[in-house]
C-alpha cells in the first residue's frame, strides 16, 4: 500500500483520537480491585458492575476526546498540515458506526484481561503483553500494519486487533473496496458477540468461587 | 602544603568509599527485587515474550522501511539497524537503573518517602534507583551480544578511537537520562505527578529509534537543547561510527554536565518545598 504524506498524517492523526475514544479505558482499574478485594463494594451495590464501567468509561472518553481535539488542532495550526477527509457522507457514517462497534469490542477485550485477576496474579504481566505489545502493533496503533508481509498480515487479520484502529481508519481514508468495509463490520460484529459471551461465562466463573479477606 | 595535600587525599578515598558503599545497597536492591519478581515465573515469561516480540516488530518495521531504497536520510540499512539497535541498548540500559522512578509516586503520595530521607543514603537514591527490573537485565545481554556481533560482521568501526569515543558518550547518555529522571521526580515531589510526565520522556526518546535526520530541522532543534534526546541516544551511534562531529562532542559533553548540575539544583529546590503529603 502506497501511503503519501497526506495520507500519513490523517493516519497518525487518526490515531490519536482513535486512541483516546477506542483504546484508553479504566477498565483495567477492575483487575487490580478484584485482586485487592475492593469489587465486594461494587458488588453489593444495586448497580449493574458492567453498566457502572460502561458508563465510567464513557464519561472518559468524552473527556478525552475534548483534549485530543485540542491536541489535533494544535498540531494542525503549527505544522500546518492538511488531512484527507472521506469523499462522502456515507463513509463518514460507517466510520461513526465501526469506531462505536470497536469501542464496545476494546471495552470487552480490556474487561477480559481484568477478569482473569480471579484465576492469576500475574495481571499485569498480561495485560502488558495482549493488551499493550500485541495490541499497540497489531491495531495499528504504531503504524499502518497493511505495510507487513503479506503473510504476517493475514495472521494478523485473524485475531480481533486490526478491527480496532486500522480497519476504521482505512475507511476514513477511502483506502478499502466496499467488500472490506462490509467484512470488516461483520467481522468485528462477531467478535463482539463473541466477546460477550466469554466475558459473562468468565465474570460468573470468577465470581463463583472468589473470596474477598479484610476489611 | 603536605597536610592539604593529606586531607585532600583523605577527602577523596571517603568519596570513593561512599560510592563503593552505594554500589553495595544498590546491589542488594536490586538482589532482592529480582528474588520478588522471580517468585512469580510467569509474570516474568510473559513480560519477556511482550519485550522480545516489541523489538522483533520493531526490526521487522524497520526492514520493510529499509525494503525498497536500502537507505534512509543519507545512512545505509546497517547504519539505520545500528541506531535501532543503539536506541534499545539505551533505552532498557536507562530502565534498568532507573526504574525506581515508575514506583516513586506512591512513596510521595502515602507519605512513606519521609523514612527515606531519614536513611544515610543521598535523598536521590530511593526515588531513581529504588526497584531494579531483573528482565531488563536478561534482555540486555543477549542484545548487547548481537549489537557487538553486528558492528563486526558489518565492519561498521573503523578505529579503536571510536570505540572509547562510544563509551565515553554512553557514560553521558547515562548521565543526560540520570538527570531527566531527576527533573521528573522533583516535579513528582511538587506536584505528586509523575506517570504522564515519565510517559512524555518515553515518547520523546521513542522519537530516536530512527536516525533523528528524518525530522525537521525546528524538531531537532528541540531534541538537542530543551530537551536532549538526540544527545542521549543519536550521539554515541555517530561516535560509534566516526561520524561525530569535534563540535558536538563537546556540546554533548557540556550539556550533560549542565543538565546533571541543574537536575541537583531543581531535586534540593523540590526537596525544600515537600511537605509530607499524608501526615
Amino acid at each position: 500500500m502506497n501511503y503519501q504524506k497526506s495520507h500519513i498524517i490523517t493516519y497518525v492523526l487518526g490515531v490519536i483520537l482513535l486512541d483516546s475514544i477506542i483504546i484508553a479505558s479504566r477498565t483495567a482499574d477492575l483487575g487490580a480491585q478484584i485482586k485487592s478485594g475492593e469489587i465486594v463494594h461494587f458488588l453489593i451495590r444495586p448497580v449493574s458492575l458492567f453498566k457502572f464501567l460502561l458508563a465510567r468509561d464513557i464519561a472518559d472518553k468524552i473527556l478525552n476526546l475534548l483534549f485530543a481535539f485540542v491536541e489535533i488542532l494544535v498540531i494542525l495550526e503549527v505544522f500546518k498540515f492538511s488531512v484527507d477527509l472521506p469523499k462522502d457522507l456515507f463513509l463518514i457514517l460507517i466510520f461513526m458506526v465501526h469506531v462505536v462497534i470497536s469501542f464496545f469490542l476494546y471495552f470487552l477485550i480490556s474487561l477480559i484481561l481484568s477478569i482473569s485477576a480471579f484465576w492469576t496474579d500475574e495481571i499485569w504481566a498480561t495485560r502488558f503483553l495482549f493488551g499493550v505489545i500485541l495490541l499497540n502493533f497489531f491495531s495499528g496503533v504504531i503504524f499502518p500494519i497493511d505495510i507487513l508481509p503479506a503473510w504476517l498480515l493475514r495472521i494478523i487479520y485473524l485475531t480481533p486487533f486490526p478491527y480496532l484502529v486500522f480497519s476504521p481508519l482505512k475507511i476514513w481514508l477511502g483506502q478499502v473496496p466496499n467488500q472490506y468495509i462490509l467484512k470488516s463490520l461483520l467481522v468485528s460484529f462477531f467478535w463482539l458477540i463473541f466477546f460477550w459471551w466469554v466475558t459473562n461465562y468468565l465474570w460468573k466463573r470468577g465470581l463463583k468461587g472468589y473470596g474477598a479477606y479484610g476489611g | 602544603m603536605e597536610d592539604d595535600a593529606k586531607l585532600k587525599i583523605k577527602n577523596e578515598k571517603l568519596k570513593i568509599k561512599g560510592v563503593l558503599k552505594l554500589i553495595r545497597v544498590w546491589l542488594m536492591v536490586s538482589s532482592r527485587a529480582a528474588q520478588s519478581q522471580l517468585l512469580t515465573n510467569w509474570a516474568g515469561v510473559l513480560f519477556l515474550l511482550g519485550k522480545v516480540i516489541r523489538f522483533l516488530l520493531f526490526f521487522l518495521f524497520l526492514f520493510v522501511i529499509l525494503g525498497k531504497n536500502n537507505s534512509l536520510v543519507g545512512y545505509t540499512r546497517e547504519q539505520v539497524i545500528l541506531f535501532f539497535l543503539e536506541f534499545n541498548l539505551i533505552d532498557i540500559t536507562t530502565q534498568f537503573f532507573f526504574r525506581g522512578v515508575y514506583v516513586f509516586r506512591p512513596l510521595v503520595v502515602s507519605g512513606n518517602f519521609d523514612l527515606d530521607l531519614l536513611r544515610p543514603l543521598p535523598s536521590f537514591f530511593r526515588p531513581i534507583f529504588g526497584w531494579t527490573d531483573v528482565l531488563d537485565l536478561i534482555t540486555l545481554i543477549p542484545l548487547w551480544i548481537y549489537f557487538i556481533w553486528f558492528i563486526i560482521f558489518h565492519n561498521l568501526i573503523f578505529n579503536s578511537m571510536d570505540v572509547i569515543l562510544f563509551f565515553f558518550f554512553l557514560l553521558n547518555s547515562l548521565i543526560v537520562a540520570f538527570s531527566l529522571h531527576l527533573f521528573v521526580c522533583s516535579i513528582c515531589l511538587l506536584t505528586t505527578e509523575i506517570d504522564h510526565m515519565i510517559m512524555v520522556y518515553r515518547d520523546l526518546t521513542n522519537m530516536a529509534r530512527f536516525p533523528t535526520e528524518i525530522y525537521q530541522k525546528g524538531i531537532q532543534f528541540i531534541l538537542t537543547f530543551p530537551i536532549p534526546i538526540i544527545i542521549l541516544i543519536t550521539v554515541p551511534a555517530k561516535a560509534l561510527m566516526g561520524l561525530l562531529s569535534w563540535q558536538m562532542a563537546g556540546f554533548s559533553f557540556l550539556i550533560g554536565i549542565i543538565f546533571l548540575k541543574w537536575s541537583f539544583k531543581f531535586w534540593q529546590y523540590s526537596l525544600k518545598r515537600y511537605s509530607s503529603a499524608s501526615s
